[in-house]
């Protein structure tokens, strides 16, 4: 059976089109669709798309901002505003990655890459998908929990609150290949200070488990505390705490539970 | 002294070569940066027909039963392939040149021996619909017992990989299971030596990763004969392999390679022609066999993998005096090309250094994992790696600069190579000078004055007794330490001497009469050749 490429002029006709049919994929940038159709994937069956501007825009001016599920890396890294987003945009891929690459493909892209969503769970995100009866606003935690089931939903945006400095989130990916290698471990970490103490502490982990997850024993070193070595360390020692990675080509298992508590420990005492 | 008789081939030479120097561009560099440059991918034939392999899931197994029945009604499928289809399944490629027995089928029939290989090829309308069809095909495996390490594969009652070759070890000669190089008594110089650093080292399989992956487009021909556009580096090779599997004579092709979308080894193989020329002759049809990313990456031949152990006796002076050297190259389940590379490594051996005892066992191995192939210096490129890393802990324990160390023991104009042929043109001295000088890394004035065509030869150009092996019990595997060098402390236990200690590497003397050769030469590859 050969495969058909239905375009839809708006985003409610394509996730129709995409939740009725259980061969159909939504084809963003392609940079994940079109590898599986050239690999051999006979799992889609019918390529969605849509010319709908309203999945390429960018909020950016106010202290939450909104982003397209289309918006590429490149845009992304264009943006002044979003300049708290640009480490995590320039580690994904090459050039040509990130010009097709889009936010909405990185929420489903599977370990080694998925990077980009490592920083929005950190950030708390909110994921706008479409419904049946029009848009519905998932968490970012419980969307990528769900993340086998979401296939034949479409997302239309993402939306995170603006980090309150440059020092709150810090974002790291370890990578064999750089710039554009695949993830051996990626790190992110929104930690809001309070009177000098840390308040709503999220540390996100990549390829630590099937999906991006949150290291809740490290979050829970860190809150309320002053973002001291002490605190750090103690951060830096719990977070293997719940995760799962597992071994592929970049790195074992072992290697990632090993380097994880380390590479915290220096993106949050700023060291190289 | 070669001479070309000029008036004969009056063109084949340039007598006035001025190139060095100066930027040339390269012939195929405008197609390339105008996007012009044609590949094999570029054609696209009319009723072309699309060839896609079923790969084996397993490392080992027997295959019980393949169940294409569901895969034969599948939509757009035109022809399944089997190993018995494939006129002459069992292949290696150096039979060309008489070197190796044939051990690797087209696709594979009673069992497959590695994870990726090929048992199944459909050829369809689509690459679509031979996907769909690959899916629909039903492979019932009876798993065997794998084995993936080199040292592993040589120990008894390992599982055979592969049944040519039963104690999965690479047979030269029809005697030998591994290339061997004895210069001097290592044993003797070992023992006598102030140092002794034994140490492991490793490398890994390495993918070529070529922007274009390894193809073939095959169209029947008028009078019987079949065009073939391909990816192969090696048109003429390629040709008569393909004449070998198809059993026709070569004649029957015509070959049209040209550019290679990056090859550095990885196109040699011939893996794609047979099988896109056997779907053209059984479907009527052109037919396109081209690997995805995937399966290049996965089950394209890589650089096999090595593991070298090195044990040197080396004295307080900073003179190497014994080198001893187990090698063992991972073929993976076919032989392909490592047989060749196990070769070269030993004649390389001790590297470019003058070594008065020499001891080498080079093995070529047999594992479950994808067959190595060519790549880049293939055979000396590991084994270069770990002679120089050790080169560097040796002059670390002596004490010396690691520059000066790799001066003092060079090779020279005029020295006994250990395989007994005289070193000419050696320049590794000179070439160090130039390297420590462009690196501002300061060397003594002796060694700033030493030359490759200096102090060379005399009794450096000796060939030293050497005891033959059955003269002595075999040597025990060596104790590995694995990592004693970093804990080493600075005296290093010195082995009580047995022998009297060998003679040193001598003073310098005038080099003798150059060794004369005989009409006769010894190729490890082609045996006694007259010359």
């Amino acid at each position: 059976m050969a495969v058909t490429v239905k375009t839809f002029t708006s985003a409610s006709e394509a996730a129709g089109a995409l939740s009725s049919d259980r061969s159909a994929r939504y084809l963003g940038g392609g940079t994940l669709v079109m590898r599986a159709l050239n690999e051999g994937d006979v799992s889609i069956s019918t390529v969605v798309r849509t010319q709908d501007q309203a999945l390429s825009r960018i909020d950016a001016s106010g202290p939450r901002i909104t982003l397209g599920a289309g918006v590429t890396f490149a845009r992304v890294l264009a943006e002044r505003d979003l300049a708290f987003l640009h480490a995590p945009a320039r580690s994904i891929g090459g050039p040509a990655v990130r010009n097709m690459g889009t936010i909405g493909g990185n929420l489903f892209a599977q370990n080694p890459y998925g990077d980009f969503t490592v920083a929005l769970l950190a950030l708390d995100a909110t994921v706008t998908v479409a419904g049946g009866f029009g848009a519905r606003d998932v968490p970012i935690e419980e969307f990528l929990q769900g993340r086998e089931r979401q296939t034949g939903t479409l997302v239309l945006s993402v939306s995170c609150t603006r980090p309150a400095n440059s020092e709150a989130f810090r974002y790291r990916k370890i990578a064999r290949i750089k710039p554009k290698g695949g993830s051996v471990i990626t790190l992110a970490a929104h930690l809001p200070l309070s009177g000098g103490r840390i308040a709503g502490a999220r540390v996100a982990l990549g390829s630590m488990a099937p999906t991006q997850i949150r290291a809740r024993a490290a979050e829970r070193a860190l809150e309320g505390r002053a973002p001291d070595a002490a605190t750090i360390a103690a951060a830096a020692s719990a977070v293997t705490e719940g995760t799962s990675p597992s071994d592929n080509a970049l790195g074992s298992a072992w290697y990632r539970r090993e380097i994880v508590g380390v590479h915290l420990r220096r993106l949050l005492s700023g060291q190289e | 002294m070669l001479e070309l008789r000029k008036d004969i081939f009056a063109d084949e030479r340039d007598d006035n070569l001025k190139e060095i120097g100066k930027g040339t561009q390269r012939q195929d560099m405008l197609g390339h940066v105008t996007g012009t440059s044609s590949y094999f991918g570029d054609h696209k034939l009319q009723g072309m027909l699309h060839l896609k392999v079923v790969r084996s899931t397993q490392a080992h197994a027997r295959i019980r039963r393949i169940d294409t029945a569901e895969a034969e009604r599948s939509a757009g499928v035109r022809r399944i392939i089997r190993g018995t289809d494939v006129p002459v399944n069992l292949n290696t490629l150096l039979s060309l040149i008489n070197f190796g027995k044939d051990d690797e089928p087209s696709l594979a029939v009673d069992k497959v021996r590695y994870k990726g290989e090929p048992i199944l090829a459909i050829v369809a309308d689509s690459e679509r619909e031979a996907f769909e069809a690959i899916a629909k095909v039903r492979v019932d495996y009876e798993p065997l017992p794998a084995v993936f390490d080199v040292e592993d594969a040589l120990k008894p009652g390992a599982p055979v990989v592969n049944e040519t070759y039963p104690k999965n070890a690479f047979i030269y000669h029809d005697v030998y299971d591994h290339q061997r190089l004895r210069f001097g008594d290592a044993d003797a110089a070992l023992a006598g030596a102030d140092h002794v650093l034994e140490q492991r080292y490793q490398m890994s399989p390495i993918e070529h990763a070529p922007t274009e992956t390894n193809g073939a487009i095959s169209a029947p021909d008028t009078n019987g004969r079949y065009v073939v556009y391909t990816s192969t580096q090696a048109l003429f090779f390629s040709v008569d392999t393909c004449a070998k599997i198809l059993d026709v004579p070569s004649n029957t092709f015509h070959f049209i390679g040209g550019t290679v979308g990056g090859g550095f080894g990885g196109k040699v193989d011939t893996l794609t022609e047979p099988l896109a020329i056997l779907g053209a002759m059984l479907t009527g049809r052109p037919v396109r066999y081209v690997f995805g990313r995937e399966e290049e990456m996965q089950y394209g031949p890589p650089r096999g993998a090595e593991r070298i152990y090195i044990k040197d006796g080396v004295m307080r002076d900073g003179r190497i005096v014994a080198r001893k050297i187990r090698a063992f190259f991972d073929s993976g389940a076919y032989t392909r090309l490592s047989s060749y590379a196990a070769v070269k490594c030993a004649a390389h051996l001790p590297g470019p250094y003058t070594v008065p005892n020499v001891y080498g066992d080079v093995y070529c191995v047999f594992t479950n994992r994808t067959p190595a192939t060519a790549m880049r210096g293939f055979g000396v490129t590991a084994m270069d790696f770990a002679i120089e890393c050790q080169m560097d802990k040796l002059a670390n324990l002596v004490g010396m600069d690691p520059m000066e160390f790799r001066i003092l023991n060079a090779y020279r104009d005029g020295d006994m190579k250990a395989h007994r042929r005289e070193a000419k043109n050696t320049a590794l001295i000179e070439c160090v000078q130039v390297a420590a000088e462009k690196a501002k890394w300061p060397i003594r004035d002796e060694f700033r004055r030493a030359s490759s065509r200096k102090d060379g030869g005399g009794s450096r150009a000796a060939i030293p007794p050497t005891p033959t092996d059955s003269s002595r019990a075999r040597p025990t595997t060596p104790s590995q330490q694995r990592t004693s060098y970093d804990r080493l402390p600075p005296t290093v236990t010195r082995e009580p001497p047995r022998d009297p200690p060998p003679p040193a590497p001598p003073p310098p003397s005038p080099r003798p009469a150059a060794p004369s050769h005989g009409a006769t030469r010894f190729s490890s590859v082609f045996g006694t050749r007259r010359r």
